[in-house]
């Protein structure tokens, strides 16, 4: 056994409930495992005291017994469990903390009092497997997001513990750069180590681990191979379902497909093609003819561009946001999705070319004035909550635009369900209950167009679904919605419109469907159609066949 | 070398000698070809200067005044030379040779590293916040909302040093018995820095042109 808990029950100093309740579990030599559960299920204090972090740095109450190759947590400092257990924790930049790449690690060797020759040997390890070849003398903190998060994992894989965790290591990724963990985590795998990995959404890695575990309020609600626990009932414990898997259940069939190729024999199998993709197909038409493209615009961006330093992030940039559509903006990390974002309501200005907020020229008026038609939900909430209360971060905006609606807000503190929770200070809630704040404190001026950033990273099934909620209630009420994101699933669901955006000009501009269609602009982008957009199109070629 | 030419510029109180030394920091800044990141360091130096001078012309008289601002520039220029070409590591490796406990050096290092990150998530704040209508547009607006930007980031910075003390122990921080990948040591150059240093030092103090 390499990992081995024992009726663990643990909290944090300074909390009534149990992060972990009478966990037992056990775990193999080389096996890999999904973690999966809800915001706040334990996932990532199970991480924790799989290295000893729990208790002996967090302190608080525990009882049980964690043993880690052998060892007993409760009797060994993290010093002498961290050669056997690594993790790789969430924030990528709070755990470089050396000069340079190859100091990064090293730095773990030299914890271990290596001789000279077996570092040299392990870092080239490390560096080899982590794809750093050519990033070892660049400062960690100037990487691109995934870079960052290989030389975490490389820092790690470089003390080769025979336990590895990842916690939740897809949060920021780009598809591409997902694939690349996710081919990493492979190679790990064939050399025997055993690794847990802590996801939401379960279609990233599903294909590539032994097991999963559901955790629900501290304890395992199940356990076994990815098809016994997709058997189960487990759609109230905040997971994000496969794709594939979501829509036999919606449509009642039998069936959990993982790929498209399953899907199909599945379907076959029980003789369900023909009726199967008629109403797949119907219901695809119906998406697309409930929103025309025939409303007011409300933004129109004539040829914008915009450099960094003398080099060039936004070239030629074009296209019309018009009322009460859902607008995904799509691509890689670094490809200028930020930069573009920023121009709407003016925190940066376009070199040449033109920006109009509803018929009007935005080059001249200030930030204060446009965010009366913009709101933003940034992705961290913990950049903008500074207010005692949770009633006065909402309001501060419309305070400071002298647009204070009290109807209007409490309408607000209503549909974010912060009515219970007026008085507390935004820094006590959960980053989920913080996010529906910012939420909130966006809405207060009343915007014309909300832009989402990022809104789905990190956050549980439970989230998306009122997310997806909140969307429908702001096109309703014909504001126009912007989803920045990589999370092509939400994208397609909810976005009628979508933004392609590669190397700086945008590739691909129209609805979802044709978005896909255009497989050029796709792998020009980094992406890959949905699966739903995958199946549908097998389905089609197989009438056409037929036909 | 550093800590000589502050002592040699605090005695120094001619400002033809002033002068003097800052003309050959001057030179020694073009030599390491660090003009351009030497004249974005002077934009926020050049303000402190001017404010020091104007106070110390109102309060003693103009050659204290250029006296004691030639002071603060040189002075500035040195630590900028100091840090342009000795990355934290070396200075954290000195310490260590000097016999600072190693939780002490390490942390003096790490904390150069994050001030770049702490920036960033300055930046993001700063957009954040004015993305909901508070006029923040630089100069004294930064002053009148400084808890709009401090709060979070004050927040944010003690959550960074606990996900920082985690992940350090993760790696082994604590350990008793680290061994160092590079030894750092004490090379003949250094032992000639330091020779010449000393031998300028004496000789300072003795030259009746101070």
């Amino acid at each position: 056994m390499i990992l081995r808990f024992e009726g663990v029950s643990y909290r944090y100093p300074g909390t009534e409930s149990w992060a972990l309740n009478g966990l037992d579990l056990t775990l193999r030599p080389g096996e890999s495992v999904l973690i999966a559960g809800a915001s706040g299920s334990g996932k990532s204090t199970l991480c924790r005291a799989c290295i000893g972090l729990v208790p002996h740095f967090h302190h608080g109450e525990w009882t049980g017994k964690v043993f880690v190759d052998g060892l007993d947590t409760s009797q060994h400092p993290v010093y002498e469990l961290f050669r056997h257990a690594g993790l790789v924790f969430q924030n990528t930049d709070a755990q470089l903390f050396n000069q340079t790449v190859e100091s990064e690690l090293t730095y773990g060797l030299e914890s271990l009092g290596l001789a000279h020759g077996e570092i040299e040997q392990r870092l080239n390890w490390a560096s080899r497997l982590a794809e750093l070849g050519d990033l070892m003398d660049r400062p960690p903190h100037l990487l691109s997001g995934g870079e960052k998060q290989r030389v975490a994992l490389g820092s790690i894989l470089a003390l080769r513990p025979r336990l590895l965790l990842l916690d939740e290591p897809f949060t920021h990724l780009d598809p591409e750069s997902t694939e690349g963990l996710r081919r990493i985590l492979r190679v790990m795998k064939s050399e025997g180590m055993a690794l847990i990995l802590v996801e939401h959404r379960l279609h990233e890695i599903i294909h590539d681990v032994d097991r999963i575990i559901v955790l629900h309020q501290g304890k395992i609600a199940a356990d076994g191979s990815p098809d016994q626990v997709l058997a189960r009932e487990i759609s109230d414990y905040g997971l994000n379902l496969p794709p594939l898997v979501r829509l036999f259940r919606q449509m009642g069939l039998k069936g959990r497909p993982l790929s498209v190729e399953d899907a199909i024999k599945e379907l076959k199998d029980q003789n369900l093609v023909t009726p199967f993709s008629a109403r797949l197909l119907e219901e695809a038409k119906k998406a697309s003819i409930s929103f025309s493209r025939t409303s007011p615009p409300i933004i129109e961006a004539e040829d914008i561009c915009f450099s960094y330093h003398g080099l060039p992030v936004l070239q030629n940039i074009h296209f019309k946001l018009l009322r009460g559509e859902s607008v995904a903006l799509v691509g890689r990390n670094g490809t200028g999705k930020t930069t573009l974002i920023k121009h709407l309501n003016g925190l940066l200005r376009p070199h040449s070319g033109h920006l109009k907020i509803l018929g009007q020229e935005t080059l001249r008026r200030p930030v204060s004035e446009l965010s009366r038609h913009v709101g933003f939900v940034w992705q961290n909430p913990n950049d903008q909550l500074f207010q005692p209360t949770v009633r006065e971060e909402v309001l501060t905006g419309p305070e400071a635009l002298g647009s204070y609606d009290p109807s209007w807000c409490d309408e607000l503190f209503n549909r974010f369900g912060l009515i219970s929770l007026l008085k507390r200070s935004p820094f006590t809630l959960s980053e989920g209950q913080k996010k529906r704040v910012s939420f909130a404190a966006a809405l207060a001026v009343k915007p014309e167009l909300i832009v989402l950033d990022e809104p789905t990273a990190g956050q549980d099934e439970l989230f998306r679904r009122e997310l997806a909620k909140f969307i429908v209630e702001l096109q309703r009420e014909e504001r126009t919605v912007v989803l920045v994101t990589h999370d092509l699933e939400f994208a397609a669901e909810h976005a009628n419109h979508w933004l392609v955006l590669a190397n700086g000009r945008i590739i691909a501009d129209g609805p979802p469907e044709a978005v896909m269609a255009d497989s050029k602009a796709m792998t020009k982008a980094g992406l890959r159609p949905t699966q739903r957009y995958q199946l549908i199109q097998a389905l089609k070629g197989m009438r056409k066949n037929k036909a | 070398m550093a800590f000589v030419a502050t002592i040699l510029l605090m005695i120094f109180h001619q400002w033809t000698s002033l002068t003097a030394s800052l003309g050959i920091l001057m030179m020694v800044v073009l030599l390491l070809h660090l003009g351009l990141p030497w004249l974005n360091f002077l934009k926020g130096l050049g303000f402190a200067c001017f404010t020091f001078f104007i106070i110390a012309w109102l309060a003693f008289d103009l050659l204290t005044a250029v006296v004691s601002t030639l002071r603060l520039l040189a002075i500035g220029t040195v630590f900028f030379l100091f840090f342009q070409t000795t990355p934290p590591e070396a200075l954290s490796n000195a310490l260590l040779k000097m016999g600072v406990p190693y939780p002490f050096a390490f942390v003096l290092s790490a904390s150069m590293q994050f001030v770049p990150v702490l920036v960033r998530r300055l930046a993001n704040i700063r957009d954040a916040q004015r993305a909901r209508g508070i006029p923040i547009e630089g100069g004294l607006s930064l002053l009148t909302h400084l808890p709009v930007l401090a709060g979070p980031l004050l927040i944010q910075a003690f959550k960074f040093a606990d996900e920082l003390a985690e992940a350090m122990e993760a790696r082994g921080f604590g350990i008793p018995g680290r061994r160092f990948r590079h030894e750092p040591r004490f090379r003949w150059m250094d032992w000639m820095a330091v020779g010449i240093s000393v031998v300028v030092l004496v000789m300072a103090f003795w030259s009746p042109y101070r």
